[in-house]
């Protein structure tokens, strides 16, 4: 037993961080997408992409834990958001992908050359992966997904679709006949989101993950999702509070920092609070996610619907503070809170994860009140 | 980072669970429960924590040398996620064990640990804690009650109030003025009184759940033998910081989280069984939203703990993150006793007895008990004022 991150993981966390603080248009004020190019590429040198990547397939073997300070950093700077799909999707592949599969797909993906994003939400459905109304029939893949980030660079989506027994995942390349994206028009531009639509797109032999258990696979790569993204809304929190903090230890008013005023130091000591917890329950879920716990879907759902909520709260609080400049267009903060949103309400909104939380308690007082039974 | 058990770890946890299966009273927390008097609850507690001695289960992770296990941080959160599976009774020397206990621990000399941890850990020797003063409590810096060293004896007058448990204690540790003429942080010693002592009156306070845990303590020219300082003269004050680390850090929240749980599984079930119209309470969305997030929260008190005690085992400092440890668990808390009183419904007021009542009203008793835990060890405006100055280095 042991909740603390190793000297590795820690070091790795501080390269990402470094290195996407040189990209500071990643978080300039205009709602541009083209910082996220030049960033990919500096995330790829590092080997980001290798890292989840097994060592025989040219990787490095790590976990989602080894990475989760990093993805935080991800979502601290702002970083490209498609660099969370890559990595379900390497998680995915790996515990799920056929031989062929692996040996195609992760070493290109491992050098970053290789975008894949993944398509799951869809409007009038629920947010259930399981509830999609995309279809497969035959060979065929038909249905319309939105949300897709940075859907117009992927080259591979990973589409939840209905099989006919179930929910399964395809991979379905962008340039196949019948696939077109258009972008939304939405929050945060620098998402670069697209609406994708299949018309009776032919599958490639090797287009299903998971065949053994494809129910398993959509759940894997839904959890993946969600356990980077809370990784993602506690890096902007703590950004957020950092700013504020900085503010408010340098901002005068009435002859005084206005730090030192209890309106908003027990602010910024609730944010603090905030912000921890949400650490201590998305560090939790990481690894219950990459050890595949017994309650991997609890604690990836209190991951994500918790850090999305202190997101959001440090998020309005910061600009709170920042008074009349934190409404501003110039200074940015708006940044913070659109991206958050964006992340919010992917791979499962807090509502959703929520009611996950409490379907999950019952199936496991259930199981528990069996244990007992069975040791009296 | 790795939330496995180690062997040795995992045997630890059987052992501590076939001691806890013989230990319980047959039909524990189904057909027997504590008692509803109070004054005999309090007596329930001490036994359950004697008993807890005779097996070798209380004050696991002090050194072996002062009666403890040596038990690890570690096997410390194993031991509370265990009490919270069986539901196990709380005890009542609470003050003894994690605030006089551990601050003797850490700044007491070889003789006072020799004389007064064994009986804290058997229980033989109840604390009760003499900090506030009716005119300092958040500025607790302010006290009043004096100690004059006559010879070899310190000769204390004053009034402590708040002194919980005060009625059960053979001992108090007091913050106490040695020098009126200093600045305030710098007249203070940390006295442990023998509450035997001629000159002592206690009078107890009824708090708002109806209860009377909590007194008035009086200090008539009570004799305190000069040996009974803990620290140096004039050096109460940090001395006392000590024991303020222990009272908010992560192991009072661990032991707390354990009540807390054992509540909200109670809570739980009380929701599956009770019916709202043509629904269990437990199917309403509205409720299973907050549920979610009282089940996160108090989760996050454990996992908040264990972080805690992966930063101490790594080499670092307890300091001023106790005070968010604090912030946290009380908050938290609070609404997990208000979603409880929400959702019970209608018969949300009806209290123990009344047949109409949920759960025994037990919901309603902990709901008034929760309104003081962000007011004592501390209020939160105090824990936000620590937070904001000496975590994000926020100017006073």
């Amino acid at each position: 037993m042991n909740f603390a991150f190793n000297e590795e993981q820690k070091s790795l966390g501080e390269t990402v961080d470094r290195l996407l603080e040189d990209h500071a248009a990643l978080r300039a004020p205009d709602l541009s997408a083209e910082a996220n190019g030049p960033a990919w590429d500096a995330l790829a040198e590092l080997g980001l992409f290798a890292m989840m990547v097994p060592e025989d397939q040219g990787g490095a073997g790590l976990t989602a834990v080894d990475l989760a300070l990093s993805v935080e950093a991800m979502g601290s700077a702002l970083g490209p958001i498609a660099a969370l799909d890559a990595l379900a999707v390497t998680d995915l592949l790996v515990r799920h992908g056929t031989p062929a599969q692996q040996a195609d797909l992760l070493p290109r993906i491992a050098t970053g050359e290789l975008r894949v994003a993944v398509a799951v939400t869809e409007q009038g459905c629920d947010e259930a992966p399981e509830g999609v109304g995309t279809t497969v029939t035959g060979n065929r893949l038909s249905g319309t997904k939105v949300l897709v980030r940075e859907a117009a660079a992927a080259h591979l989506f990973a589409v939840v679709a209905q099989s006919g027994t179930g929910a399964a995942i395809y991979l379905v390349p962008a340039d196949a006949a019948g696939v077109t994206v258009r972008a939304h028009e939405d929050i945060d531009p620098t998402c670069a989101l697209g609406e994708v639509t299949f018309d009776n797109v032919e599958l490639g032999a090797e287009a299903l993950v998971g065949a053994a258990n494809p129910a398993r696979a959509v759940t894997r790569l839904f959890d993946g999702g969600a356990a980077l993204s809370a990784c993602l809304q506690v890096g902007i929190a703590a950004r957020m509070l950092a700013t504020a903090v900085e503010y408010a230890r340098t901002r005068v008013q009435f002859g005084q920092a206005i730090g030192a005023f209890q309106a908003i130091k027990h602010r910024c000591a609730d944010m603090a609070v905030a912000v921890e917890a949400a650490r201590s329950a998305t560090y939790y879920g990481v690894w219950a996610f990459a050890e595949d716990a017994p309650d991997r879907a609890r604690a990836v759902s209190m991951a994500k619907a918790y850090a999305g909520e202190v997101a959001k709260h440090v998020c309005n609080e910061t600009i709170q503070v920042h008074g009349g400049m934190g409404f501003t267009w110039e200074l940015g903060l708006h940044r913070y809170l659109r991206r958050a949103k964006v992340i919010e309400h992917a791979f499962g909104s807090t509502l959703w994860h929520n009611e996950r939380i409490v379907v999950e308690t019952l199936r496991m007082d259930e199981a528990c009140s069996g244990d007992k039974l069975a040791a009296a | 980072m790795d939330f496995n058990y180690s062997p040795s770890e995992n045997e630890f946890r059987m052992e501590l669970r076939n001691w806890l299966a013989g230990a319980l009273p047959q039909g524990w927390g189904e057909t027997v429960f504590e008692p509803e008097d109070e004054h005999e609850r309090a007596m329930f507690r001490l036994d359950w924590e004697r008993k807890l001695y005779a097996g070798g289960w209380s004050g696991i992770n002090w050194p072996k040398e002062y009666g403890g296990r040596g038990a690890t941080l570690i096997e410390r959160g194993i031991f509370a996620e265990e009490m919270a599976r069986t539901q196990a009774p709380e005890g009542i020397n609470i003050i003894g064990h994690n605030l006089a206990g551990t601050t003797i621990l850490a700044c007491g000399t070889e003789a006072q640990k020799k004389r007064f941890l064994p009986p804290i850990i058997s229980s033989d020797e109840v604390w009760c804690q003499g900090f506030s003063e009716p005119n300092a409590g958040s500025d607790l810096a302010s006290v009043r009650t004096r100690a004059e060293l006559v010879g070899d004896k310190f000769i204390v007058n004053g009034q402590k109030i708040w002194t919980s448990y005060a009625q059960y204690a053979q001992w108090c540790f007091a913050l106490v003025r040695t020098d009126p003429d200093v600045p305030k942080h710098k007249g203070l010693s940390f006295l442990l009184i023998d509450m035997s002592s001629p000159g002592i009156t206690i009078r107890p306070l009824r708090q708002i759940s109806g209860e009377s845990e909590f007194n008035e303590t009086f200090f008539d020219n009570v004799e305190v033998p000069a040996e009974n300082i803990v620290g140096g003269i004039n050096e109460g004050w940090k001395i006392a910081m000590t024991t303020l680390a222990y009272e908010r850090g992560p192991e009072d929240a661990l032991g707390r989280q354990v009540r807390f749980k054992q509540e909200l599984d109670k809570l739980v079930t009380t929701l599956c069984q009770t019916m709202q119209g043509s629904r269990a309470a437990i199917d309403n969305p509205a409720i299973r939203q907050r549920l979610a997030r009282a089940i996160t929260e108090i989760e996050i008190v454990r996992l908040n703990a264990l972080r805690s005690f992966s930063v101490y085992l790594d080499g670092g400092d307890r300091g001023a993150d106790a005070s968010m440890t604090k912030l946290y668990w009380s908050h938290v808390a609070q609404n997990m006793y208000e979603l409880a009183m929400d959702a019970l419904g209608p018969v949300a007021p009806l209290s123990g007895n009344d047949p109409s009542a949920r759960a025994m009203g037990r919901f309603q008793l902990s709901w008034l008990q929760s309104k003081a835990f962000t007011i004592y060890s501390g209020s939160s405006e105090i824990q936000r004022n620590i937070t904001g100055e000496r975590v994000l280095g926020l100017p006073r």
